[in-house]
């Protein structure tokens, strides 16, 4: 009884305050506070955030939406006329390395200028979300860019002059071939391989073999193998039902992204949206995740922060929505929990996809198995 | 993105820190530019090495500029005799050093480092390790140092023991340490491995790596002396689940082989049904049907056509095949990616016939946990029942407890598993619906087994508060099924795996197979699998919501046109 009355109480308190956010979002596509700077190489990601997030919150009439397109293709890498840099095409972060703006090709030969994978992926899914319909994406070169980047244990780098080298790079490069509707970017079989070799001995994801697992890792694991429809070929049932098992556990009142560790608003959606693609998000308390990320919703600038009483920022307001659109939260478009795009988006994939084809063949489904 | 607390500061404050920052952004910038002059320009000196190291301070994941100074680095090596590279390269661990307390989380920083340690002439790793255990002892969950620290371990040599060792002695200073725990259990294997079991039936190779295969599993003495460190560690903090986790690893088992479980065939129907022990696409599995020595060209079909992997695959013989019920047949169906095979002989005067492992024979259903060490789960369960005792209210001794009996004798423990589950609803009531389905595929399990032990083909489990139906693949030769009285909201797409469900005209005995769903079954869409059950003659869907709509009678009716006996 005493539960009920609380909750009256605190209604005020937890609503969804969406207008801040649209705010938010907008704010973000105009000007980032200083201490944003060390983000500028990754600006396009912070793009996606804004972007996708006024998807999520159906206000995307607030974006000029050409003018971004022209933005997002001006980060394109493409091929200079002779093709010599084939290897190093994709998307890059922003125009911090001072290639001269533009949006056609042949590209310029510069020796630090590459496609970064993330970029690359952030940027298709800006696309989508802005309606373009990836005409002006030189295919075979974001895929040649992309090959490059992926080692011989199945694991990719983010650039082609290397980096570190994990699971989430096979998150993008995924992501990058189920958009193009290509899988000649990867080799499927080496990513399953060193996927499956991150499977910690307490049955979710590390970044690679050997290493602690982690919410975020663990979505990039099962997103991925959804995305190349072999779910169920590289994980048995005991598996699968062990990884729900971690999945959700991670639950205290939002979600955490580690055994032991403070609950933060991005998990749920990392954990909440590998749990949807294992068909066992039901089984989770929509409640108290609905009221936890609220609890980290800023009621003045917008946005939601990862713990309460903190800065909001791009990264877990927009996850944030998404969290809250996964628990069926009223006036928010409904999230593809695999692309991390909406599922308007998704559709309008679906559409050009349909289009490339030729013909009205099926496309790829996301739950191909039949499970237990 | 790391959050940051809000501080409220006066409007001068605030001015003089806008100043600030401009001061520093200008300073930023031009750097910035510089650097990429240079580096443009292909110089590669120290000028260029001071840029990039005030850039990095403040910004150590501008990954670009890591690039340009492993570039300086590897331009350096090439004029500088080797004293002065060690003496470039201690300088740079250094910087890092500086970096990483700026920021123990940057990627950047920890894979140069990474770089910088292979490169070095002579490699000083008890100083890496010495870094990695003061950055541990600031955040054990740093999973950045972790991983250096493995690369370290793995690049020097050092021995397994040692490492084992300091686990040891951080879960001895602090059983909640997760990242330890996870770090021995990769060690552990290495040091202490099991020995290679005999050669499988079917020879399959390995599949690849992770910690659930038999080869990093760990040899028993080693377990016995695990089981008492864990059990410390939970007996002192019942609440951290990072022991809890540990041990169901402990305890856990290989996964068995992959093969057939199950091969039907009707001889009026002339059809074959097969169930495997996973989802597999039979088009890409080499699936060979051979018939009395003759291979046969048939079309494989899942049993429901939306899915592409299914646990059941079914084929429809030439007519005329197998019909004549004076001939004796003899089946085998091969997967051949998997070398396994399974034969199925239909005997004269029979109508239908099957082969299959039971799922007792199996031990299918205690395969959780490890079986064969019996008096070792009896102790831990006793451990565990001691312990629950004095916590009756921790989740993880419930769980752990229900899971131990299931291992040991489902059925026998079946009430006391019942009783554990309300209480594990009670106490974790956040996860309530998870607990329900959990204990719906545990009962669900038990209801196989009884049938088995029947030796009958009726699966009936009616107020069993079941969520879920599971096991379906199970169910492949069930004629009888009884679900009233639980808590089921739709029919999975599953059920189609139920391919005996139907009624046989012809025989000598009229067998009558009814579904009896009391259940809350609300809309057609519920029932939309039915369609896929060939000839169900009766369904019985009374007190269920969907016989309050209107046109229910003619709506099903149009869905499940076979059925005659409709009860509503």
């Amino acid at each position: 009884m005493a539960e009920e009355e609380n909750q009256f109480e605190e209604c005020e308190q937890i609503d969804f305050l969406k207008d801040r956010h649209v705010r938010f979002f907008q704010r973000t596509l105009q000007v980032l506070p200083e201490r944003y700077a060390s983000l500028e190489t990754t600006r396009l990601t912070i793009l996606f955030f804004a972007l996708s997030g006024l998807d999520v919150l159906d206000a995307l009439d607030v974006v000029d939406s050409d003018v971004l397109i022209e933005w997002i293709y001006s980060q394109q890498v493409l091929p200079t006329q002779d093709k010599s840099n084939l290897n190093r095409c994709g998307f890059r972060g922003s125009s911090h390395i001072g290639i001269p703006y533009s949006t056609k090709g042949p590209g310029v030969l510069h020796p630090y200028d590459s496609g970064h994978v993330a970029m690359t992926y952030t940027g298709l899914c800006s696309l989508l979300i802005l309606g373009d319909d990836l005409s002006r994406v030189n295919k075979e070169a974001v895929l040649a860019g992309l090959k490059v980047l992926q080692l011989e244990d199945g694991s990719f780098y983010a650039v082609p002059e290397g980096s570190e080298n994990d699971i989430r790079f096979i998150y993008c490069a995924a992501s990058i071939c189920y958009m193009l509707d290509d899988w000649s970017g990867m080799d499927i079989q080496k990513a399953i391989e060193y996927i499956r070799g991150s499977l910690s001995y307490d049955n979710a994801f590390g970044q690679g073999a050997g290493k602690e697992c982690h919410g975020g890792w663990t979505y990039c694991a099962i997103a991925s193998l959804c995305l190349m429809g072999r779910l169920e070929e590289a994980l048995s049932q005991r598996e699968l039902n062990r990884i729900r098992r971690w999945c959700i556990m991670r639950q205290q009142s939002g979600f955490q992204g580690r055994p032991n560790k403070p609950v933060d608003t991005c998990y749920s959606f990392w954990v909440g949206a590998t749990l949807e693609l294992l068909d066992a998000f039901q089984f989770t308390n929509f409640e108290k995740n609905r009221s936890f990320i609220l609890s980290t919703q800023d009621r003045l600038v917008g946005g939601f922060a990862k713990w309460p009483d903190s800065h909001p920022d791009p990264l877990h307001a927009y996850l944030g929505l998404c969290g809250l659109s996964l628990i069926g939260e009223p006036d928010l478009r409904k999230v593809h929990p695999a692309l991390n795009i909406t599922q308007r988006a998704f559709q309008h994939l679906q559409q050009l996809q349909q289009t490339w084809r030729g013909n009205g063949g099926s496309c790829i489904g996301q739950q191909d198995d039949l499970q237990h | 993105q790391h959050g940051r607390v809000k501080v409220k500061t006066t409007a001068q404050q605030e001015e003089e820190k806008r100043k600030e920052r401009e001061k520093k952004l200008q300073i930023y910038v031009a750097a910035r530019d510089a650097c990429f002059t240079k580096r443009k320009d292909g110089v590669f000196d120290d000028e260029a090495l001071q840029l990039t190291q005030q850039l990095l301070s403040s910004n150590p994941d501008f990954a670009t500029l890591w690039n340009y100074r492993r570039e300086i680095l590897l331009h350096l090596e090439t004029v500088r005799n080797q004293d002065e590279v060690q003496k470039i390269y201690e300088a740079e661990l250094s910087f890092l050093e500086s970096c990483l307390k700026v920021n123990p989380k940057s990627y950047g920083s920890w894979h140069h480092r990474g770089w910088v340690s292979a490169r070095l002439p002579r490699p000083d790793w008890a100083r890496e390790l010495s870094l990695c255990d003061r950055c541990l002892s600031l955040d054990d969950r740093n999973f950045h140092c972790w991983d250096y620290r493995r690369m370290v371990v793995k690049m020097s040599g050092v021995p397994v023991k040692q490492e084992l060792d300091f686990t040891d002695r951080l879960i001895g200073s602090n059983f909640s340490n997760y990242s330890s725990w996870h770090y021995r259990s990769t060690l552990l294997p290495l040091l202490h491995p099991q020995a290679p079991d005999t050669p499988s039936q079917c020879g399959n190779p390995p599949p690849s790596a992770s910690p659930q295969t038999h080869f990093h599993r760990v040899c028993e003495e080693q377990l016995l002396k695990e089981y008492e460190l864990v059990q410390n560690a939970f007996f002192t903090d019942p609440n951290d689940q990072s022991a809890w986790f540990y041990y169901r690893w402990l305890l856990g088992r290989a996964e068995r082989d992959e093969m057939i479980s199950c091969v039907y065939v009707s001889r009026e129907e002339e059809r074959v049904a097969v169930a495997f022990s996973r989802p597999v696409n039979a088009q890409s599995v080499g699936l060979l049907l051979i018939l009395d020595g003759q291979p046969q060209r048939v079309e494989w079909q899942s049993v429901h056509p939306h899915f592409k992997n299914s646990p059941v695959w079914i084929c429809s013989l030439p007519p005329g095949t197998i019909s004549d019920v004076a001939n004796e047949h003899n089946l085998t169906v091969h997967w051949t990616e998997k070398h396994s095979h399974r034969d199925c002989a239909l005997y004269t005067g029979r109508s239908e016939s099957w082969c299959r492992d039971t799922a007792t024979d199996l031990e299918l259903f205690r395969s959780e946990l490890s079986v064969e060490k019996t008096s070792v789960l009896q102790s831990e369960l006793q451990s565990v029942r001691q312990l629950q005792e004095l916590e009756p209210l921790n989740k993880w001794c419930l769980l752990t407890i229900i899971l131990l009996m299931r291992a040991l004798d489902p059925l026998g423990y079946e009430k006391e598993t019942l009783a554990h589950f309300q209480t594990l609803k009670d106490v974790d009531s956040m996860r309530s619906a998870y607990y329900s389905d959990l204990c719906s595929k545990f009962m669900i399990e038990n209801t196989i087994l009884k049938m088995e032990y029947a030796e009958v083909r009726v699966f009936s489990i009616s107020d069993r508060k079941l969520t879920t139906l599971c096991h379906l693949d199970q169910l492949l030769l069930v004629t009888h099924i009884n679900l009233s009285s639980n808590q089921l909201q739709q029919l999975p797409p599953q059920f189609a795996m139920l391919q005996c469900l139907e009624v046989r005209i012809g025989t000598l005995f009229f067998l009558l197979f009814f579904i009896n769903l009391n259940s809350e079954i609300s809309t057609l869409a519920d029932l939309q699998p039915l369609a896929s059950c060939p000839k169900l003659k009766r369904l019985d869907l009374r007190g269920n919501p969907i016989t309050q709509t209107t046109n229910a009678e003619a709506e099903l009716a149009g869905l499940l046109p076979s059925v005659t006996d409709l009860l509503l």
